[in-house]
């Protein structure tokens, strides 16, 4: 008998930070069509600008203090590095063939990662993370740990900041006009550009909150987290379906959810015994995004998009 | 008095092709100018380098005695230059009031913003009968309807109206030639490009025929309307 | 607006020459220039003998001193042209002033590196003797004579770039009519007989140091010919006698392992297989990115899937097989399996938007490597021996020829990895075949249309996933074919080799900087890309920790400043270029 509640609620929390990273990839898409390859590296420096904030201020300082500062410094850190990406990297090939901006995206992502790699102090290998204090919790049979509640808070507060903000606010309204014609958005005033940056740094702020999750809850972080996590938080968008904010998230508790049970119940099946270990979960993420683009392209929540010439 | 907008040897190319080819004219303020002529003699192109879409290659643009070509397009908004685009591009997945406010982006007038709506719906009641549908679920005629709408949210010094008639009924076609009587009638400055030469000449004060990039002719609305050339070539006579 | 006009009106005049001369001053100073520089070569530069190549010695230059003495003729040589000497004149038809600064500049860069070097590794100045100031002087003589030549470049007008272009664009050439063969397929093998040796000479530099001054001088060489249009003029010449000049380069690839008998003949036809196999999975990749402008991002995996298949028949101990298959059906079967993989990955995927497949195929990559390395019977069933991989594949034996072992051939000795080198090349001459065969063809237009505008293409009644799947298919079987080379000549597979990025070639992200680098949609872009992409790696191995760095930022550059590559392919370039003039 395996623990089922415990497992379900194993991969929400995964899949919530699946989400948050998922988030950027499909706000970027919508605006852009650019599949922001470097928006795993972004979440992994804002992992790295969290620990570089809890290093400064010293093992003395309250919880209280720390954590909503390294949080700023997670933020900050993945706003400032997509910002400058996005200016220096992307914009000089807005009119270029689709080519070209993928392949600088792969140029950022691995100039990204060298960087860390070689020049934060002792980034060669896992640094270790802070934890969160208190716990675990039990409820019922389940366990959870204190930075499982911030996982949970953070996807919780960051959703429903999304939605206002794009639904409600007059940046939001800009950021719908130019994902569906930029053109047309251009002749209403709205300065694309700057939407384009706000849709970078918006993306870059929820992939350095997620990096905070990440690190409290793994408790070490590396050079090359992003990878494999951003290659799975860009499945979760397109699960979702790409472009859409709720499918982001969505599809993000999706994937984690599918993640965590197929590692435990695929033993199950005659014949797959060994094939449930958890080197083979990221096997499954990727057999399920095979799927999906054959089943439901536009995936869950997306709708039918033409492509724009 | 300078003219509102002065267009002064104006090119444009796509890469090595070159769509406009130095054309020159000017608009008074008040007045209605048209550009007609047939598919690809860059009249639409010509509207996208003035609302800064496109960047021309020489040339100039002076509207309200400021230099604009090479500003972008939304500080060209910001100056109180409109365009309605070819094909009426309007927000599809956005409600049609969604796409009212898009048209007043850049003001902060609050009360006049809601002011202007109404006013919208009052030019164009099937509009305000919808306002919380979907602007993807209007027809082509209330399409064009919604992004006329939209462009005066800006409250425009100068319209530019590319093609408002293109494949609509006889009535709806009607009804949009009407109402751009209606909004010269209320003093604006409107440059229409049309290719139903015959609608657009007879309400215009000036028009410029466009051919391959240059212009051929010009004149008064009425003059080119009882022109023979013009009559042969975009008016179906012989 | 003014600002650009005014630009052009100062383009339209020359500009002056930087340092201000007569004309006939600046020439004979160039010309005494170079002719010091490379006289220089034949001093001592240094008293001791610790730096790498011994520049001690005074009568014959050796190691750096060889490359400086190059850069000093070839800067004497075309300051001759600029004399109007009748035969040379030939060589310049884009003009001999701006090229002659470039080269130059080049040979007082890589005499000044050298000087430097010595300085840097011996502790000083002091270090340096007579010759090595006669050298640096010399070489510093001829630049200033260069810079004081009239300018025959068309300026450009980028205001940014100034110094950069400071030689300026060759003026568009008038085409040529064809000599006679008996004049033009000489120069075709003499054209390939010096790049043979140019590149021989590349791979066998043994230190890291005279890797660099090669690697300057060559660089400053290669623009300098394309400044003076002879890189133009030969690659028409090329064309016309495209038959003579495909056999004849691949003939001189043949010869590669003859010209290499010394110590270092092993290590350096080790190489020079290496880099044939990661040059041809480029060129597959070429067909996949390059021609149908589908980005794959985990290619390297189809060369794994080969390179595994292979090593499963090959009768190696550590194979779950025990089983050994002639190599020809090795070969075909890696190629068969790896473009099974490649339908498989493909017809899902290539019917929706094209950069799904970017990501489809990035994670197709590392999966490939996660599975291998799980398959080792505790993860899973036991068929790729996991993380240790398989190893002890044996030696080739195809028709009783031993590839193991060396052979001699007359004075020429052709050991183990000399003969995997003609192998491979064997196999890259398909591979070419292929590519060049399927661009000049029905398909090839079908991909061109598909990748210009797929929505017209469909119009035209074009099957674009029809054509989009065969061409990923291919591309995949084309590497299933080099990796069946790969393992024997690496004697094991190991999960580790295939990732996406990392330090050594191949992984995915070398391969497709190969392709891009070295020119999307040409034969010998990827070929150029990957021989310097490789020989980089390989022998500026003190670069080991930034390798991957450098490597992202130049990906960014390329991309920016010229997308099209190394070596151009025409319809591309303009693709690349057209937006520029009219979007906003």
């Amino acid at each position: 008998m395996h623990e089922l509640p415990q497992n379900l609620v194993n991969g929400l929390l995964l899949g919530a930070t699946y989400g948050l990273i998922a988030v950027g990839y499909t706000i970027v898409y919508g605006i852009v069509q650019l599949i922001n390859f470097a928006h795993g590296e972004i979440f992994m420096t804002g992992a790295f600008g969290a620990l570089s904030v809890y290093l400064g201020l010293g093992s003395g300082t309250s919880m209280w203090i720390t954590i909503p500062l390294m949080i700023l410094g997670a933020i900050v850190t993945s706003t400032v590095i997509a910002v400058l990406t996005e200016r220096l990297a992307y914009r000089p090939l807005r009119n270029a063939p689709r080519l070209a901006p993928l392949i600088t995206a792969i140029g950022v992502s691995i100039t990204l990662q060298q960087l860390v790699w070689g020049f934060y102090p002792s980034a060669k290998s896992p640094r270790v993370f802070p934890s969160l204090p208190g716990g675990p919790y039990h409820i019922g049979s389940i366990l959870i740990q204190s930075s499982d509640i911030f996982v949970l808070v953070a996807a919780v507060l960051s959703t429903l900041f999304l939605a206002y903000f794009v639904r409600s606010t007059r940046t939001g309204r800009a950021m719908q006009a130019t994902a569906q014609d930029p053109d047309t958005a251009k002749l209403m005033g709205i300065n694309t550009d700057r939407v384009i940056v706000i849709a970078f740094a918006l993306g870059a702020a929820f992939a350095g909150i997620a990096g905070v999750a990440w690190g409290l809850r793994y408790g070490e972080i590396k050079f090359d987290m992003g990878f494999l996590t951003g290659l799975y938080a860009f499945t979760a968008a397109v699960l979702g379906g790409i472009g859409n904010i709720y499918g982001a998230m969505l599809g993000g508790l999706v994937l984690g959810l599918v993640q965590n049970l197929t590692a435990i119940y695929i033993a199950d099946i005659p014949g797959m015994s060994q094939f449930s270990s958890q080197s083979w979960s990221s096997v499954w993420a990727f057999v399920i995004l095979i799927l999906v683009l054959m089943v439901r392209p536009q995936g869950l929540l997306g709708e039918r998009v033409a492509d724009r010439a | 008095m300078t003219a509102l907008l002065e267009v002064e040897d104006l090119r444009v190319a796509y890469g090595k092709i070159e769509a406009v080819k130095g054309i020159s004219f000017s608009i008074e303020e008040g007045q209605v100018v048209t550009l007609i002529g047939t598919n690809g003699a860059g009249k639409t192109t010509t509207l996208r380098t003035l609302s800064g879409l496109l960047k021309p290659t020489s040339g100039s643009v002076t509207f309200k005695g400021e230099r604009i070509d090479g500003k972008q397009a939304h500080e060209i908004v910001q100056m109180g230059l409109a365009h309605s685009p070819e094909g009426r591009r309007i927000f599809a997945r956005m409600t049609i009031e969604e796409n009212l406010l898009l048209g007043a982006f850049l003001r902060r007038d609050q009360a006049g913003i809601q002011a202007d709506i109404r006013h919208a719906y009052d030019l164009f009641p099937i509009l305000g009968e919808r306002r919380k549908q979907a602007a993807g679920t209007l027809s082509g005629g209330e399409q064009q309807m919604l992004a006329m709408g939209r462009a005066l949210m800006s409250q425009p010094k100068l319209l530019m109206l590319d093609e408002p008639s293109m494949g609509l009924s006889p009535i709806m076609m009607q009804k949009i030639m009407s109402t751009i009587t209606e909004l010269r009638q209320g003093g604006m400055t409107i440059l229409l490009v049309e290719q139903n030469a015959q609608a657009a000449l007879s309400l215009a004060d000036q028009g410029h025929v466009m051919e391959v990039g240059r212009i051929s002719l010009s004149g008064t609305g009425a003059d080119l309307l009882h022109d023979e050339s013009v009559r042969k070539a975009y008016l179906g006579e012989d | 607006m003014t600002d650009t006009l005014q630009l052009q009106s100062e383009a339209a005049a020359r500009p002056k020459p930087a340092i201000p001369l007569p004309t006939s001053v600046a020439r004979a100073a160039t010309a005494a220039g170079a002719v010091i520089t490379a006289a220089s070569a034949f001093l001592s530069w240094t008293y001791s003998s610790q730096f790498p190549g011994d520049l001690t010695v005074s009568g014959y230059p050796g190691g750096l001193q060889w490359i400086t003495f190059a850069g000093g003729l070839l800067t004497l040589l075309y300051t001759l042209v600029g004399y109007r000497v009748p035969v040379l004149r030939l060589l310049a038809p884009g003009g001999p002033e701006g090229t002659t600064v470039l080269l130059a500049v080049g040979s007082a860069v890589t005499t000044w590196f050298t000087l430097i070097a010595i300085s840097v590794e011996l502790g000083g100045l002091a270090n340096l003797t007579g010759g090595g100031w006669v050298a640096g002087v010399g070489s510093l003589v001829a630049v200033v004579g260069a810079l004081a030549l009239p300018r025959d470049g068309e300026q450009t007008q980028d205001a940014k770039l100034r110094v950069l272009l400071y030689a300026g664009k060759r003026p568009e050439l008038p085409p040529t009519q064809p000599e006679s063969p008996w004049v033009e397929v000489p120069v075709v093998l003499v054209t390939l007989a010096v790049a043979l040796g140019i590149f021989s000479y590349g791979i066998d530099t043994a230190y890291a140091e005279l890797f660099g001054g090669f690697l300057i001088l060559t660089g400053f060489t290669a623009w300098a010919l394309n400044r003076s249009g002879d890189f133009t003029r030969l690659a028409a010449l090329m064309q016309r006698n495209r038959t003579t000049a495909a056999v004849g380069a691949f003939v001189a690839a043949g010869l590669f392992p003859f010209t290499q008998q010394g110590g270092n003949a092993e290590a350096n036809a080790n190489l020079g297989v290496s880099i044939l196999i990661f040059a041809a999975t480029a060129l597959g990749l070429n067909i996949v990115v390059g021609l149908a402008g589908l980005l794959d991002l985990g290619y390297v995996a189809f060369l794994g899937v080969g390179a595994y298949t292979a090593a499963l028949v090959s009768g190696a101990a550590g194979a779950a097989f025990h089983v050994q298959f002639p190599f020809w059906a090795a070969a075909l079967l890696g190629a068969a399996v790896s473009g099974v993989f490649g339908v498989l990955l493909g017809a899902p995927t290539l019917r929706v938007r094209g950069d799904y497949l970017a990501i489809v195929t990035l994670g197709f990559g590392e999966i490939f490597r996660i599975v291998v390395q799980n398959l080792d019977g505790t993860s899973g069933p036991n068929v790729t021996n996991g993380a240790i991989g398989i190893s002890n594949v044996p030696d080739l034996n195809i028709f009783g020829f031993d590839f193991g072992s060396p052979h001699s051939l007359g004075w020429f000795t052709i050991g183990r990895f000399a003969n995997y080198f003609e192998l491979m090349l064997l196999f890259t001459a398909i591979i070419v075949l292929v590519f060049a065969r399927s661009t000049n063809s029905r398909i090839g237009r079908a991909w061109i249309a598909i990748r210009e505008d797929e929505t017209a293409a469909t119009a035209m009644g074009i099957n674009g996933f029809r054509f989009k799947l065969l061409a990923f298919a291919l591309g995949a079987t084309l590497a299933g074919l080099a990796g069946t080379v790969f393992v024997h000549v690496n004697y094991s597979v190991v999960p580790d080799t295939f990732q996406f990025a990392g330090p050594t070639p191949p992984n995915s992200a070398f391969l497709l900087a190969a392709v891009v680098i070295g020119g999307m949609g040409t034969v010998t872009g990827p070929l150029v890309g990957a021989s310097l992409f490789f020989l980089l790696q390989a022998k500026l191995s003190f670069l080991h920790d930034y390798q991957l760095l450098l490597f992202g930022l130049t990906l960014i550059l390329f991309m920016r400043f010229r997308p099209e590559g190394i070596i151009p392919n025409r319809r591309r370039q303009l693709e690349f270029h057209e937006a520029e003039t009219a979007e906003a």
